[in-house]
């Protein structure tokens, strides 16, 4: 799903993502934590073909991002600190625009069925502005499952959700395992990775420092694993 | 994925947020009365004839009411922070261009379906009225041409943190010609005779310009958005 060499990225002179190398293969739920500043949301970025590496190589869902980034996007679902949809359209008009965007057939039956699974479908011609902060981002995670993507990348994603949303998302990250598709998650809650992904990465100052499957680890296990590798 | 379709959705997503904040057409109407009501007041009273500077007049209201509205072509995904969205979407970067560009011509069709009216009666005292297909045929294609431009330079302003004071720096210089030629083609028809062999070549010049930069545009998009 992902294979990274030597991923470089800078802002001026300095190197927040500094030669990553990644794998992530199907069906596999990866967790990246780190100090702030370790580089953890720039590596995403550069997943998810919204930053371009400075340097190294990088396939995602079998295409060359440098190449051929459109090829990897139609794959990708990502979730964002924001919720990336239209304040001042209504939660069906958002979905309608990505379903269109990705080319979705059957557009309106697979809006109406995610709307119902985001607990939205009563508030579907409410403009988001309308929106509490949690209905949003429940908006936001039926925009990434819009077009069922084999590859999810969330940043941040706990950081913001009400208690249905978790629990929605959680479930999902599940499913995902099942079914083949991959995720990547950003996180500051180290002691959620037990929880949701089967390996930890962790980032300092833009490099890997510990990459090991999270298998028969508790939360303590895993938060004890990060603060000896980030410390 | 059909671009048409996406095409189509980004266009319809631009004037659906139009139709309900009405915050761009507005204010870009109201611009351009107001102008045009300060540049009638500047160069003195009704009395004064000013059918021979009416291409002059118009089309620097319309430049001006412009670069109002191009400013503001990325305004909703920059403030409500949806660009990301777009970004990671699989359309291509040139059918973003397309959407926009789309967008920018309609808006300045509307505000010219008012505009242009009211430069007769700003600014024409001769006759005026029968050249009115003569000019909107130019001021179209002089749409086309602010559409292209206009939406190349937004996007390279939006990753600038001064964005705007660049876009207006790069813009108006780019609308030079196009002004020139608007305004020629304009005063060709406008107050009198028509010289429509003087109008037909300034519509040509317009066309090549529009031409010109939609080459540009997709020759360049994909660095806008990708670098």
């Amino acid at each position: 799903m992902i294979s990274a060499r030597g991923l470089v990225h800078a802002y001026g002179e300095r190197r927040a993502v500094d030669g990553v190398d990644l794998q992530v293969d199907a069906g596999e739920r990866l967790a990246i934590a780190g100090p702030n500043g370790a580089g953890k949301s720039t590596l995403l970025r550069m997943l998810a073909t919204l930053l371009r590496p400075r340097a190294g190589h990088l396939t995602v869902l079998g295409a060359d991002v440098a190449d051929d980034p459109r090829r990897a996007r139609a794959g990708l679902g990502y979730l964002a600190h924001d919720p990336l949809v239209y304040l001042d359209l209504t939660a069906r008009q958002n979905l309608e625009l990505y379903g269109d965007l990705y080319g979705i057939p059957d557009r309106d039956g697979r809006i109406d069925d995610l709307l119902d699974h985001v607990d939205l479908l009563a508030r579907a011609e409410d403009p988001v502005r309308a929106f509490s902060r949690g209905m949003a981002q429940r908006l936001a995670l039926a925009r990434m499952l819009l077009h069922r993507p084999r590859l999810l990348l969330l940043d941040e994603p706990h950081a913001s959700l009400d208690a249905r949303a978790t629990a929605l998302l959680d479930s999902e990250l599940g499913a995902a395992r099942d079914d083949g598709r991959a995720a990547v998650i950003v996180t500051h809650e180290v002691e959620r990775v037990a929880d949701v992904a089967d390996r930890l990465v962790v980032l300092r100052a833009g490099r890997v420092v510990l990459d090991e499957p999270t298998a028969g680890m508790d939360a303590r296990a895993v938060r004890r694993r990060y603060e000896e590798a980030a410390a | 994925m059909s671009r048409r379709r996406q095409l189509a959705a980004l266009v319809r997503k631009d004037l659906r947020l139009e139709l309900r904040t009405r915050e761009t057409i507005v204010a870009m109407v109201l611009f351009a009365i107001v102008m045009m009501a300060i540049l009638q007041f500047g160069f003195g009273t009704r009395d004064d004839d000013l059918t021979r500077f009416v291409g002059g007049l118009m089309w620097v209201t319309l430049a001006f009411t412009a670069v109002l509205g191009v400013g503001r072509s990325y305004v909703a995904e920059r403030e409500q922070r949806v660009l990301d969205g777009l970004l990671v979407s699989p359309v291509p970067r040139v059918v973003m261009l397309g959407a926009k560009a789309i967008a920018i011509f309609l808006y300045m069709t509307a505000v010219e379906v008012i505009v242009i009216p009211l430069v007769g009666v700003f600014f024409v005292q001769g006759p005026y009225w029968d050249a009115i297909g003569w000019i909107a045929i130019a001021a179209l294609l002089a749409n086309a041409c602010i559409a292209l431009s206009g939406t190349l330079f937004s996007g390279l302003a939006l990753f600038t943190r001064a964005r705007d004071l660049i876009l207006p720096v790069l813009f108006l210089p780019a609308l030079v010609p196009v002004v020139i030629a608007a305004a020629g083609a304009t005063h060709a028809v406008a107050g009198g005779p028509h010289d429509m062999s003087e109008w037909r070549g300034y519509c040509l010049f317009l066309l090549a310009y529009a031409i010109l930069f939609s080459l540009v545009s997709v020759a360049t998009y994909d660095a806008v958005f990708d670098d």
